[in-house]
């Protein structure tokens, strides 16, 4: 239970305005991404839904709209627009998403080493890497454009691979590491995207 | 109510303008009657200070002691200053702060202090019109501005006794002048090319909502830079006989003639003249467009690389709009140049010098108002901003883009045993490395309690606010001892600037990431090895002989392969020093876990590497999707 700073009025739940005085109000405890967003707490997000939400928000709650209100509000606002954009960031992008539900499930995977144990997947990240030595060392433009797009093909995998694992209703329980695996391996190829286009780019120069 | 200004501090010329009675931006005659504030400063060796026209003509005359495109200067440290800005100027670099030497070397003035004149005459001139004391104000910066230049532009209305209200992108405040008149809707981009800095921004515009997608530039690129080498040419052939070291007072005086020679060529086929210039010297100019546009042509196809990094970032193939902004865009070849780039007639209905003061003036009334229902300015960060780790590499912890005001937590732990203050680095920049970022802040978190390395948790907040300043706080989390700073930058950049940073990560990426890989496995070797030959110590009884020896084989291997240069080995070392060591490590587990219920955590050292930086982050380095 809360009771707003301002009028004193009692709040059933965190919300971004007293229902009452219509102030600003500090973030709660028991608020996340999700319900920032007004959002049921799963995978399955509707993009167009979630910039929707964002933009109402943010219309009512950037900075821009107390510039001129009291030190407490500007700091209010300031604290609930920047946690409405790291909503907006970790939603709209699947693995943020992901690994944010791992969290809010208690089990922060990513917290116990940099990187994860997944030794079936290091053959085939020196395979990757192979690939991209020999393109590299060719000059071959068309082979760096292709193994992007192998990679990315395999992160749309990955995608489609996780959603099903959060499809699953005991997945907090069951599939926790098979979805962290999945993040860890999302990651490798974001970095083999990324090095790719900067080889690509080295080579036009 | 008092009326909300808005001001341009352009690196050339700066303007004021304001929303007038009829809801319509409007910008203010300041200087002998124009919009135009030349934003030159002349300091006399008696106190006295000249700014705008004014003090631009006394430039030839009085070189030294006439600061023009200060705006070059703004947020530099010491050693900061590139060679080719010092231009004729003294600097006294003693101080944390760069300081010129004016008025004769009888004063010595910051750039801060030298930006509040101009915007001190602005603000009286808004004062003029109003009747009255200006409300708040809105001053726009380059959207490539890091945040020791943000800082030092706020620093410097502030002393002008401005209430600064909000520090705007200079090519969104364009757009919201562009989209609100024309109510625009797509994607747009806006392409800045001002006296001294390019900008390039990618926006959505959606039912009032200005989102900025992307940003890049060059801090220093500009039509500066065309005078600049024109300028060198009409030295080495417009004189009947050549001169080795040209004073101050020529140079500036041809580097004037050059501006104005260009702008003439700007609707002019050729320009034939002859120019004064002091020290009885005569310059005979005899020139084409198409000899002008041959010699800035290298300039301006600097300005590709940004716009093709700022459309990719954006992931936009195709804009609806191109916006241009900045008097150097004025230059025909700037215009065939933008049109090649998008594919497409850039819009021009808007005055390139006045229409990122209008925007501000538009941005300064809505918050003067508490905001507009109808509009929403959602800007981003120019560049990412991290923090160094062991062994000298860059951890971002907010991402470049990323929609302001931001926050990011990130978890780290001591490296050594007993260690108790972790120093903690502030780096803004793209590169891999530290060392080639842009330092901003160096503190150290005292106090930690002595524990075994690997256990203390540190947290590193960092919060971006509105106008893209930042706040970075950290804090440990077992004792709850907590520091907080406001980023105030204490040195600048070695030499590089933040454009040549990102210049430089492009050209060094590969580079970097092996030296990256390599650096980051060698620490994590280092890890290994000490904590086995801790283990050893400790539990050495529960191995035998043999088994001692094979894992001692494999330290000797990974030591050998971490004296090399490929990451690649000494991650391959490494993998199979766990292998060797897993039984070892579950022994231990045991071995332990019957000793103690208490709960202490063991270390594993077979287990994947450390507990340096965290998750989250990690994995925002990926591609959004």
């Amino acid at each position: 239970m809360l009771h707003c700073w301002s009028c004193k009025t009692l709040e059933e739940e965190p919300t971004p305005f007293c229902p009452s005085c219509r102030k600003i109000q500090p973030v709660g405890r028991t608020e996340d991404y999700f319900s920032l967003l007004g959002l049921p707490r799963q995978f399955a997000v509707d993009r167009a839904e979630v910039e929707k939400r964002f933009r109402e928000l943010s219309r009512s709650l950037h900075p821009d709209r107390f510039a001129k209100a009291e030190a407490r509000e500007r700091r209010l606002s300031l604290e609930r627009a920047t946690r409405l954009n790291d909503a907006f960031r970790y939603l709209k992008d699947w693995r943020l998403r992901a690994a944010y539900l791992l969290k809010l499930a208690g089990t922060d995977v990513f917290a116990e080493g940099k990187t994860f144990a997944d030794p079936e997947f290091l053959e085939e990240q020196l395979e990757w890497r192979e690939a991209m030595a020999v393109a590299q060392a060719d000059g071959d433009g068309p082979a760096l454009v292709a193994i992007a797009e192998r990679a990315r093909e395999r992160l749309a995998a990955l995608e489609a691979e996780v959603a099903a694992c959060f499809e699953d209703e005991h997945w907090f329980s069951d599939l926790v590491l098979d979805i962290a695996r999945r993040l860890s391996r999302a990651r490798y190829y974001d970095n083999i995207i990324a090095d790719a286009r900067r080889a690509g780019a080295s080579l036009q120069t | 109510m008092p009326r909300a200004i808005g001001i341009d501090l352009g690196t050339t010329n700066s303007l004021v303008a304001l929303v007038d009675e009829r809801n319509r931006p409007q910008v203010l005659p300041v200087d002998e009657g124009r919009p135009l504030l030349p934003s030159a400063v002349f300091y006399a060796p008696d106190g006295a200070v000249e700014v705008g026209a004014a003090a631009r003509r006394l430039a030839p005359e009085r070189p030294v002691d006439t600061i023009l495109s200060v705006k070059r200067f703004m947020g530099r440290g010491p050693g900061d200053i590139r060679p080719e800005d010092r231009g004729i100027y003294r600097f006294d670099e003693s101080g944390a702060v760069v300081r010129l030497e004016v008025g004769g070397g009888a004063r010595k003035v910051t750039p801060i202090e030298v930006s509040a004149e101009i915007l001190r005459r602005l603000r009286r001139h808004a004062a003029d019109a109003l009747g009255e004391a200006p409300g708040g104000c809105v001053i726009t910066v380059p959207a490539y501005f890091d945040d020791a230049q943000r800082q030092a532009t706020k620093d410097a209305g502030r002393l002008a006794g401005l209430d600064v209200l909000r520090l705007l992108n200079e090519p969104t405040a364009a757009a919201l002048a562009y989209g609100l008149d024309k109510r625009a809707q797509g994607t747009f981009a806006v392409y800045d090319l001002g006296g001294g800095t390019f900008d390039v921004s990618i926006l959505r515009l959606d039912a009032g909502v200005f989102e900025v997608l992307s940003t890049g530039g060059d801090t220093h690129l500009g039509g500066d830079d065309f005078d600049r080498v024109l300028a060198r040419k009409l030295l080495a052939e417009g004189l009947a006989q050549r001169i080795e070291d040209p004073s101050p007072g020529v140079l500036r005086a041809t580097v004037a003639a050059a501006q104005r020679i260009r702008e003439t060529l700007t609707t002019e086929e050729a320009v034939e003249a002859e120019v004064e210039l002091p020290e009885g010297l005569r310059l005979t100019v005899r020139l084409t467009r198409a000899e002008l546009e041959a010699l800035i042509q290298p300039v301006v196809d600097r300005t590709t690389g940004p716009t093709r990094d700022a459309l990719r970032d954006a992931r936009v193939a195709k804009v609806d709009g191109v916006v241009l902004v900045g008097g150097a865009t004025r230059t025909p070849l700037v215009r065939r140049h933008v049109r090649e780039l998008f594919g497409q007639e850039p819009l021009t209905d808007l005055d390139p010098d006045t229409v990122v003061a209008l925007g501000a003036a538009v941005q300064a009334d809505a918050l003067e108002r508490g905001g507009r229902e109808d509009v929403l300015l959602l800007d981003v960060i120019p560049l990412s901003l991290g923090v160094e780790m062991m062994g000298g590499v860059v951890e971002k912890i907010i991402l470049r883009n990323s929609t302001i005001p931001a926050s990011a937590t990130q978890g780290f732990t001591t490296y050594a045993d007993g260690q108790t203050g972790m120093v903690v680095h502030v780096v803004q920049g793209e590169r891999e490395l530290a060392r080639d970022c842009r330092s901003l802040a160096r503190f150290t978190l005292k106090g930690i309690p002595p524990m075994p390395a690997g256990i203390a948790r540190v947290e590193i907040s960092y919060a971006v606010d509105a106008d893209g300043i930042l706040q970075v706080s950290a804090r440990e989390l077992t004792t709850g001892i907590e520091q907080r700073i406001q980023v105030k930058p204490t040195y600048g950049l070695t030499e590089d600037e933040v454009e040549q940073m990102l210049v430089e990560s492009i050209e060094h990426a590969e580079e970097d990431v092996s030296e990256r890989f390599l650096r980051e496995w060698r620490v994590e070797g280092d890890r290994i090895v000490s904590a086995l030959e801790t283990a050893f110590g400790m539990d050495g009884e529960l191995l035998t002989p043999a088994e001692r020896a094979r894992i001692e084989e494999k330290i000797a291997g990974l030591r050998e392969a971490m004296a090399g240069s490929d990451f690649l080995a000494v991650k391959a070392w490494i993998e199979s020093v766990d292998a060797a060591t897993k039984e070892f490590a579950e022994r231990r587990m045991n071995k332990h876990i019957a000793k103690a219920m208490s709960g202490h955590r063991v270390v594993e050292f077979a287990d994947q590497p450390p507990a340096t930086g965290s998750k989250d982050s990690d994995l925002e380095s990926g591609e959004g999707g």
